[in-house]
């Protein structure tokens, strides 16, 4: 018996999912539009809970002085990086130019000599908000264990948005981060992508234009919760089930294509095929408009999804946990598919027992490789830099040396790769949002901490001011933790 | 000609003998010079100092010894050297896979009888593939239990070392486990008022029990705890034993402080992610604390006061702490030790405080602190040389000795790093490498 609080969400099947795009500008689409031809069309709304994040107010800044991992794999040492509009106007080894209209007045500089500037560290697996904090069963919302396909349930009408535990990860730098439903499912449901900034509904969180992503899950742990259910109770029917499920998605597919294709030819006896949530997580996924990313322990498993994305045309984002990666990085690198792995967890599970400490790093190895390191966990995700930095360590204990500027972007442009933000952020690099944290020290060192943390330029965590230290609803009034409270916990 | 089997059985039987004994004439004379030796006792941290180990324990420590003549000598080129890391409890031996029945002895279904009178020691897998991949992260001391299932109590633990001998226990049945707090109401009718007043009995019945059996049984009473319970359990409630309770509201800690007066019982306190608002009344009354120097969360009501900060504050108040992981690190990441104390002291512990709550305060919780938990004369051959600062991410054991020996830092883990870090198909199957 543990005496976590956790619910071991990786063992009752807390899986993940991968992010598509929706690319139609988080307005919520009108139910009928016109189109050219002047015909009415009837069509499902494809967003219907669109984002309504804004960023908060920022100041023109520029950080100066610092060692900066930019993210693209490069490494500036004595760097200055500039903050307009909420945007990364510029970044170089001189101070980059203020645009034009920009006052020099209105410009505050901060010395940051000695620290290191990097990309915002984005978590590509968390289940925050879904299994938040207080772990009651209450508050229990990760897992639709109740029918192995549940394409059709989205981790944001669970996420709830007073979890304490975003904070904490604000705490260690997290400014974006994907909520996964659990992998109990073979198909879990949606996935959300949100921004680390507080707020009163998801909605607000949600980062703007990131595709959804789709969990779905191998192995043991749909096995074992519905092996006494109906089942799938063996690998195979898990396969079986997958195969099942993407044959009907394909055919749901093919009418909805059929009706677009009669509307557009101007058939007004068309009829619109009914809705189907399930159904359409899928087709999404077919389309290439949503990421499906996989929870999957063991290599030979890995291969056979490989294969199976291939039968169905469909693309894998991403393994999740990926615990034998390593025995298969080069069928990974081939495919393009991410790995996102923890440094060291194993053994919790059979299929979690052949891990090994240079996992990550062997990922790394094969050209085009994508390795990400990823939490699962309220715990770590205050702390992805220092999973790196083991997974870094070991990997070069074993000869694979992994220089500071690419580690950072194992948590930083891999995951926003995967996720499907990497255009708008994940680097350092001019035009994108200034999501940035400025750490006390060397990121990869045990005693370093996340000093400031902008979301859009905006300020949002600062270890030396307690102001700035968020606190969620739920800890207003209560038994306090210490003079900063909140985030600085 | 012996078969390799026949061999090996001998090897295991010798080796077995000799550790049991802490080596007598196998032990190697070891000197390791040039070593940045923490935790010394008084002497602090020694730079460029030298340690000798003779059968099996530390003779000598310091700038300027005598190096014994035929002694092995190793050069630590000014690395750190520390005591050999101490989990102060785990699940290490008892637990192959979490989820897996047959790999996991920590616990017993809910329903099982039995709570008290379970003993690690009845359940101890010295084949674990966690014993040597814990020790290749420099942990070579462990407090290993059985926990608490279906009831308060969980049975008694014992100290293990990692060398990977078949006798590990170095002592045996420390303490019992009990569990309070919101686990303990959950297994007392739902209620903290349950689980207290079942405490109380528990003590009562078990002092009945052990001044006479017979009349015990006699009397008819209708205990929840089976006799070998009642007898496993009485040390604890006459205080010759520790209670090892898992706990986490300061209010749950001040009723645990006022039952110890009362009956006059010994507590070891786990998790206690509270403690730190009851830190001066646990300094006054001698009760350690074992806990996660990283639960920061409001996991639970009982938890509002989760703070980075519990570590230090308690240190700052005297009261001995050591850290653990109820979670991963129970078991398979018990080599994370560093980790959490990296971790207390950016949240303001003291860098050798940090290192004492992963060794020295251990050996000191289990009574053990005249054999383990320093760099001393007289004290068991225990040593860690670490390749950088041994609380640093990117930090590694060289060497890792073990009652005065240099162990093996393979494991399972390296050598499935080993055989795939080349994946080409070669001329036979992976299966053929690194047998």
């Amino acid at each position: 018996m543990r005496f976590s609080k956790m619910a071991r969400g990786f063992l009752t099947g807390a899986g993940l999912l991968a992010i598509a795009a929706c690319g139609n500008g988080d307005k919520q689409d009108d139910k009928s539009s016109k189109d050219d031809k002047g015909s009415s069309i009837e069509m499902p709304s494809k967003n219907p809970y669109p984002s309504t994040y804004s960023p908060y107010s920022s100041k023109t800044t520029l950080l100066t002085g610092a060692t900066i991992l930019t993210g693209t794999g490069d490494k500036i040492e004595n760097g200055a990086l500039l903050i307009v509009d909420g945007k990364i106007a510029g970044i170089g080894e001189k101070a980059p130019k203020l645009p034009k209209g920009v006052k020099k007045d209105d410009l505050v500089t901060i010395d940051v000599t000695g620290k290191t500037i990097t990309p915002g560290i984005i978590d590509i697996h968390s289940h925050l908000g879904v299994y938040p904090s207080p772990g009651f069963a209450s508050t229990s919302d990760g897992n639709e264990a109740v029918s192995p396909n549940t394409a059709n349930v989205w981790a944001e009408h669970s996420v709830w948005p007073q979890d304490p535990g975003f904070t904490r990860a604000l705490a260690g730098g997290i400014t974006s981060l994907q909520i996964l439903p659990g992998s109990a499912n073979l198909f879990g449901g949606r996935t959300v992508t949100l921004k680390n900034v507080p707020a009163r509904t998801v909605q607000d969180m949600k980062f703007p234009d990131a595709p959804y992503g789709m969990k779905m899950a191998c192995g043991e742990n749909p096995k074992r919760v519905y092996g006494n259910k109906g089942g799938p109770g063996t690998r195979m029917g898990n396969f079986a089930g997958y195969r099942a499920a993407w044959i009907e998605a394909r055919e749901y597919k093919q009418k909805w294509d059929d009706y677009s294709q009669a509307v557009e030819d101007g058939k007004d006896d068309a009829t619109m095929p009914s809705q189907n949530l399930k159904l359409e997580t899928l087709a999404m996924a077919l389309d290439g408009d949503l990421k499906v990313h996989m929870h999957c322990y063991r290599a030979d498993e890995m291969v056979q999804v490989l294969d199976m994305a291939k039968e169905f045309g469909y693309e894998v984002a991403s393994f999740q946990h990926a615990v034998e990666a390593y025995k298969v990085a080069d069928y990974l690198a081939e495919a393009q598919t991410c790995a996102a792995v923890w440094a060291d967890w194993w053994g919790f599970k059979l299929e979690a027992y052949d891990a090994v400490r240079e996992n990550a790093a062997m990922i790394s190895v094969p050209e085009n490789s994508c390795t990400i390191i990823h939490s699962d966990s309220e715990r770590d995700i205050q702390r992805l830099n220092q999973e790196t930095a083991k997974a870094v360590a070991d990997g070069a204990k074993l000869g694979i040396e992994t220089p500071p500027e690419e580690a950072i972007t194992w948590i930083t442009a891999n995951p926003a790769k995967s996720m499907g933000i990497l255009d708008q952020t994940g680097t350092l690099e001019a035009g994108k949002m200034a999501d940035i944290v400025v750490w006390d020290g060397d990121p990869f060192s045990v005693y370093t901490k996340a000093e400031r943390v902008y979301i859009d330029g905006a300020l949002m965590f600062d270890l030396n001011d307690a102001t700035l230290s968020p606190r969620m609803d739920f800890e207003i009034g209560q038994q306090d933790n210490g003079p900063r409270g909140g985030a600085g916990q | 000609m012996i078969s390799p089997h026949i061999l090996r059985k001998l090897f295991v039987a010798g080796f077995a003998g000799a550790t049991a004994m802490i080596s007598t004439a196998l032990a190697e004379t070891i000197v390791i010079e040039n070593a940045e030796i923490h935790l010394t006792g008084q002497a602090g941290k020694i730079e460029n100092g030298t340690i000798v180990m003779e059968d099996g324990r530390i003779t000598a420590v310091g700038r300027l010894v005598n190096k014994p003549s035929g002694a092995r000598v190793i050069d630590a080129k000014s690395a750190p050297v520390t005591p050999g890391f101490f989990a102060a409890l785990s699940g290490v031996g008892l637990e192959e896979i979490s989820l897996n029945g047959e790999g996991n002895d920590t616990r017993t279904d809910n329903d099982f009888p039995f709570s008290a009178a379970l003993d690690a020691r009845d359940a101890l897998n010295p084949d674990s593939t966690i014993i040597p991949i814990s020790r290749a992260g420099g942990v070579t001391r462990a407090y290993v239990t059985t926990a608490p299932s279906g009831k308060l109590l969980g049975g008694c633990g014992s100290v293990i070392d990692l060398s990977g001998t078949q006798e590990p226990v170095m002592a045996g049945c420390l303490a019992q486990n009990v569990v309070m707090g919101y686990d303990g109401a959950r297994r007392a009718g739902d209620n903290k008022a349950g689980a207290f007043a079942k405490l109380r009995l528990y003590i009562n019945e078990a002092l009945r029990y052990a001044r006479s059996p017979a009349a015990f049984r006699d009397s008819g009473t209708d205990s929840d705890l089976k006799y070998l319970d009642l007898a496993a359990f009485a040390p604890v409630a006459r205080g010759e034993l520790p209670m090892l309770v898992h706990v986490e509201s300061a209010p749950d800690i001040r009723r645990l402080i006022k039952l110890k007066k009362e009956f006059g019982l010994k507590l070891i306190l786990v998790s206690a992610r509270e403690a730190w608002r009851v830190a001066p009344e646990l300094a006054a009354e001698d009760i350690p604390v074992i806990l996660n120097p990283m639960d920061n969360l409001p996991a639970r009501f009982e938890a509002m006061g989760a703070t980075l900060e519990n570590a230090a504050r308690l240190h700052e108040a005297g009261v001995t702490i050591a850290f653990f992981d109820s979670d991963i690190g129970y078991t398979h990441n018990v080599r994370l030790l560093p980790q959490l104390a990296g971790n207390a002291v950016a949240n303001g512990l003291p860098y050798e405080a940090a290192l004492a709550a992963i060794s020295t305060n251990p050996a000191k919780i289990w009574g053990l602190e005249a054999q383990l938990g320093t760099i001393e004369p007289g004290k068991i051959g225990d040593l860690v040389i670490w390749d950088g600062d041994p609380l640093e991410l990117s930090s590694r054991p060289v060497a890792v000795f073990i009652n005065g020996q240099q162990t093996s830092l393979e494991n399972r883990q390296s050598k499935l790093a080993e055989r795939y870090k080349d994946l080409s198909k070669g001329d036979l199957p992976i299966a053929y490498r690194g047998r």
